[in-house]
């Protein structure tokens, strides 16, 4: 028993290790920086208590910024499942081409979001609005982009354009794993397609869910690359009588916070904040699909 | 904590690798900035040095995209990779690096220029880069074509009139619109409005070295009845442009607008030299004042706006080596032959001869010859202040108006005290 | 096209017409996603001038394709070849620690059932919520500090990324891998144990090469990241170390007011190229694996 002990020890060193290192201590740092007025450069650290975290609150930009994040992370959780499921249900039917379809369909993951950021920044506000202008739809007429309301369902479509192949190729994994008896089974008995779907491959892959959905949650949450290179935050609007940026994610306004304006502190402050949301979230979103597991 | 120590010393053995040996014959001197523009040219020249001056290498890194200097500039530090020389860009960037930055009073460059940064304590530390500088810049055929002398334009109502004179002509003069603006915060172009095209609030109409104006803005006292003018002015010039450039586009959009003769004016600086040869603008082009006042002035608005410094905490060796190279770039024939011809830059440095070859960088020469010019205040402003407060201002007044435009920029001057 | 069996979809006569609309409109969403890369391709090979005034025009010269990727290969600036090699140095090193190590850790967690293995899992898993922005600054700073003591430098070496890549890595793969052993049947752990084999021994003969199509998945989804990584390569290795990545490359050719964007492009068409092809590749052995799957 006890040499099983140690080995079970010695299998898990390595992990442990380099996340104790990389992620813990590093974490435990960056809230031990919150508390102070560390700046990156000077040497000296002073204690600042809980000042860093009561001037955030009252910060327009971060309260539209936080409030902005959760609607983009909601938009999201829903087309990129929802545009994924059906990816995956594509490919896995008898269509012809489709394991060229499924590497396809994959393929927008394999690129960095700040690349494809700016080439969306071009197709929203260069082909669209030719495209628009050519066939007289107003609606398009100006970008999506300028647009303080429709900004983030645009961004939401480039994310679901760049994610919900990858999120396919988990409710892939999860459909083949269903035996083919059951499926073919429930075709014998009369089910139609539809049919089969609601009640054989959604619950089947009630699992595939729990992972998806927290996938989903955190990155759209934590999105960076793509805010900063498709919108840079824009267009402005008007909040709490101010004018701020209406597109920029919490990520990013952290960001802005440590390097444009040097607050370091602040910006520790700001993303131990939006640490503690963060899990809060996830946490209620696991333990609910999970629930529905074992249920279904 | 030891423990924990050796424990990472185990597991960086377990992954099996072997860490690079480290070097070091000759003095080696980074340079990291931050004008991709001039990259080419920098990188060529330092090679050239490096060959002909046995003993130092000289090697450059620019840095842009996604990572802003600052922050890289940082990770640098807290990496152990403090390049040699870098680049401030103002007041900020001096005090957030001051304990970084050597004093170079006594070098041989600074004797030859108006334009080097000064430490409080008036120490010469930063070495100026080149010189930059902006206004209204026109395309001289299609003026020509309306009739409209750009000598003329030395006052609100002369530039108000000549714009409607433009307008009405669109058709004729084979324009879209009269003039290119861009104060996207997507687009990038947050700085051309909220920082250049403001300047000439902080500026405009006062002696080179006087800062009352920016002083007292700075210091929340906003003076309305100059930013009423202002503002009328800006508003001015967003009505007679492209809304889609104006809210969406980005430097290209700009840009393009201009160099294809698809706009009268454009609200740019002599940076744009370089794009418009590649996109093949043979036009005449010149600068006419930011005019808000009835006021007549002619003067543009130029500064060095950026400045090399060398590491205070390398080694004296390369200190003394980054020094030199600095010297040999201001006052040798090869050194002015990279700031002119190759970096196409303005020179500010006296003992350079060369004339550069674009047509808004002449201007500029001229301009600094004849005087009567602007200070830039803007780079004085706290770090983010101008991107992430004005800049959502600035934009905003396209599609609002000049009296919520007048009272944002009061409140966000106010709020900083 | 052995897929057949796991097809949801039985064939019938009947359905041919609606599966014939069925495969166009597959097809044409299948064009409509690649849409974006037809631009980058298209814009590779174009001048910046063009690029500018026509972006959405056929190139008027593609030869123009091979005179931009010359002038990347030869750019004293990117190092192109150096920088992929050390891409590829990296991303294998480290994909190889990662999968390896979060298996051993994975299997000790799910086989152990005691409460201190869920808080571990638990803290794995919450680790995968910590947005990088919170760690990064006081990451590099903590690794110079580990560096100066052990007196091993992990800022600017490949021990050191590949570290880092470990701690961030392996919170993910631990999750997933946690989820696939967890279907692993335990009867042929418990044969192999029977049959005399040592804990180690098991899961080298027996658990490992069962978790062989998990490894391609969590292969896939860590190569894509750390290949396109940009931030964890800027602050670890930096940009005037020895060590550069494609991403860092890449970024040399963006400016913060100016954008070459014809080389910018045909680098990213560079760097895409052969991650995809790797992808095309391994595609084939998910569906291998994922076959033997459904068989057994």
């Amino acid at each position: 028993m006890k040499r099983r002990g140690i080995v079970d020890f010695a299998f898990m060193l390595p992990c442990l290790l380099a996340f104790a290192l990389v992620i813990l201590v590093p974490f435990g740092l960056g809230i031990y920086y919150a508390l102070t007025d560390w700046n990156g450069v000077r040497a000296e650290i002073n204690f600042v208590g809980f000042r860093n975290f009561q001037s955030m609150f009252t910060e327009p930009q971060f309260v539209y910024s936080f409030l902005i994040t959760l609607m983009y992370t909601a938009i999201n959780v829903v087309f990129v499942n929802v545009v994924g499921f059906a990816l995956a249900l594509m490919v896995t039917s008898g269509l012809k081409l489709r394991n060229f379809y499924r590497a396809g369909f994959f393929v927008p993951n394999l690129i960095g979001g700040l690349v494809l950021g700016y080439i969306w920044q071009f197709i929203f506000n260069n082909v669209f609005v030719d495209i628009s202008q050519t066939l007289g739809i107003a609606a398009l007429s100006s970008s999506l982009l300028s647009n303080k309301d429709t900004v983030i369902w645009a961004m939401s479509f480039v994310n679901t354009w760049q994610y919900a192949g990858y999120i396919m190729m988990i409710y892939v994994a999860a459909i083949q794993s269903i035996p083919s008896s059951l499926i073919e089974a429930a075709s014998v008995d009369g089910a139609g397609y539809f049919r089969r779907v609601r009640s054989i491959l959604i619950p089947m892959a009630a699992n595939a869910f729990t992972i998806t959905i927290f996938l989903t949650l955190t990155t759209s949450f934590k999105q960076y690359d793509l805010n900063f290179a498709l919108t840079n935050g824009g267009p402005a609007m008007r909040f709490m009588g101010r004018a701020i940026k209406s597109s920029q994610l919490l990520a990013m306004d952290i960001f802005s916070t440590a390097n444009s304006r040097n607050l370091l502190a602040e910006a520790q402050a700001k993303a131990v904040v939006f640490f503690i949301v963060l899990v809060v979230f996830s946490l209620i979103q696991v333990t609910v699909n999970k629930r529905r597991e074992v249920e279904a | 904590m030891r423990k924990l120590m050796s424990l990472a010393l185990v597991a960086a053995l377990a992954i099996g690798l072997v860490a690079l040996p480290a070097q070091a014959q000759d003095v080696d001197i980074h340079v990291f900035q931050l004008k991709v523009e001039i990259n080419e040219a920098i990188s060529n020249f330092v090679k050239r040095y490096s060959e002909n001056t046995p003993g130092v290498n000289v090697t450059v890194e620019t840095i842009g995209g996604g990572a802003d200097y600052g922050g890289t500039l940082r990770a640098k530090l807290q990496a152990d990779q403090m390049p040699d020389i870098f680049m401030i860009e103002g007041k900020g960037g001096y005090e957030l690096w001051k304990d970084y930055i050597l004093d170079m009073s006594d070098a041989d460059w600074v004797k030859d220029t108006d334009l080097a940064y000064y430490s409080p304590e008036g120490a010469a530390v930063g070495f100026p880069i080149g010189i930059e500088g902006f206004g209204l810049g026109y395309n001289a055929d299609i003026l020509g074509k309306a009739g409209i002398d750009p000598a003329s334009l030395t006052t609100f109502s002369a530039t108000k009139a000549a714009f409607e004179k433009l307008d009405g002509m669109k058709a004729e003069l084979g324009i879209d619109n009269v003039v290119s603006v861009g104060t996207s915060v997507a687009g990038g172009l947050w700085w051309v409005t909220s920082q250049h095209v403001f300047n000439a609030f902080y500026a405009g109409y006062l002696d080179y070295n006087d800062a009352s104006v920016y002083e007292a803005t700075l210091a929340g006292d906003v003076d309305q009845e100059r930013l009423a003018a202002f503002a009328n002015y800006l508003k001015m010039l967003y009505d007679y442009s492209d809304p889609d450039v104006l809210i969406n586009g980005n430097y290209d959009a700009q840009i393009a607008a201009f160099a294809n003769g698809k706009t009268a004016f454009i609200t740019q600086g002599n940076w744009t030299d370089p794009n418009f040869e590649q996109l093949g603008a043979a036009f005449p082009r010149g600068f006419v004042s930011h005019n808000f006042l009835e006021e007549e002035s002619t003067g543009l608005y130029i500064a060095a706006p950026s400045w090399f410094v060398v590491n205070a905490q390398a080694s004296p060796e390369r200190q003394q080596a980054a020094v030199d190279f600095l010297n040999h770039m201001a006052l040798t024939e090869d050194g002015a032959k990279y700031i002119v011809e190759e970096a196409g830059m303005v020179p500010a440095f006296k003992s350079v001869t060369l004339v550069p070859k674009g047509d808004f960088s002449r201007a500029l020469v001229e301009a600094n010859a004849r005087g009567g010019n602007f200070n830039w205040y803007f780079g004085q402003n706290p770090d983010g202040f101008n991107v992430n407060t004005l800049g959502p201002i600035f934009e905003l007044l396209a599609t609002g108006t000049v009296e919520d435009f007048i009272a944002d920029v009061t409140l966000a001057f106010q709020e900083l005290n | 096209m052995t897929a057949k069996k796991i097809e949801a979809q039985p064939q019938t006569k009947k359905a041919f017409p609606r599966r014939l609309i069925g495969e166009a409109l597959v097809m044409l969403l299948f064009l409509l996603f690649m849409v974006p890369f037809f631009l980058v391709v298209i814009n590779s090979s174009k001048t910046s001038a063009e690029i500018i005034n026509s972006p959405v025009a056929w190139p008027a010269n593609w030869s123009q394709l091979i005179t931009n990727v010359t002038a990347i290969f030869t750019s004293p600036i990117v190092r192109y070849t150096s920088a992929f090699v050390d891409s590829l140095i990296i991303t294998v090193l480290s994909l190889a620690v990662i999968a390896f190590f979060s298996a051993m850790c994975a299997w000790v967690l799910v086989r152990t059932k005691k409460r201190w293995s869920t808080a571990v899992f638990l803290l794995f898993v919450s680790a995968m919520v910590i947005p990088f922005q919170v760690v990064m600054f006081p990451l590099v700073q903590w690794f110079r500090i580990i560096g100066d003591t052990i007196r091993l430098p992990l800022l600017g070496t490949y021990h050191g990324i590949v570290f880092a890549y470990l701690g961030f890595g392996c919170s993910m793969t631990i999750f997933i891998l946690h989820g696939f052993i967890k279907g692993v049947p335990l009867e042929l752990e418990e044969a192999a144990t029977i049959d005399g084999c040592g804990q180690a021994r098991t899961f080298f003969n027996i658990v490992l090469p069962l978790l062989m199509p998990a490894f391609v998945t969590v292969l896939i989804l860590n190569g894509i990241w750390i290949w396109n990584d940009y931030l964890l390569p800027l602050l670890v290795l930096g940009t005037s170390g020895g060590i550069k990545t494609i991403p860092l490359a890449v970024a040399a050719f963006a400016g913060a007011y100016v954008k070459q964007w014809d080389l910018i492009l045909t680098s990213t068409l560079l760097a895409m190229v052969p991650i995809i092809v790797l992808f095309l590749f391994a595609q084939r052995y998910i569906i291998k694996g994922m076959v033997e799957g459904a068989i057994k």
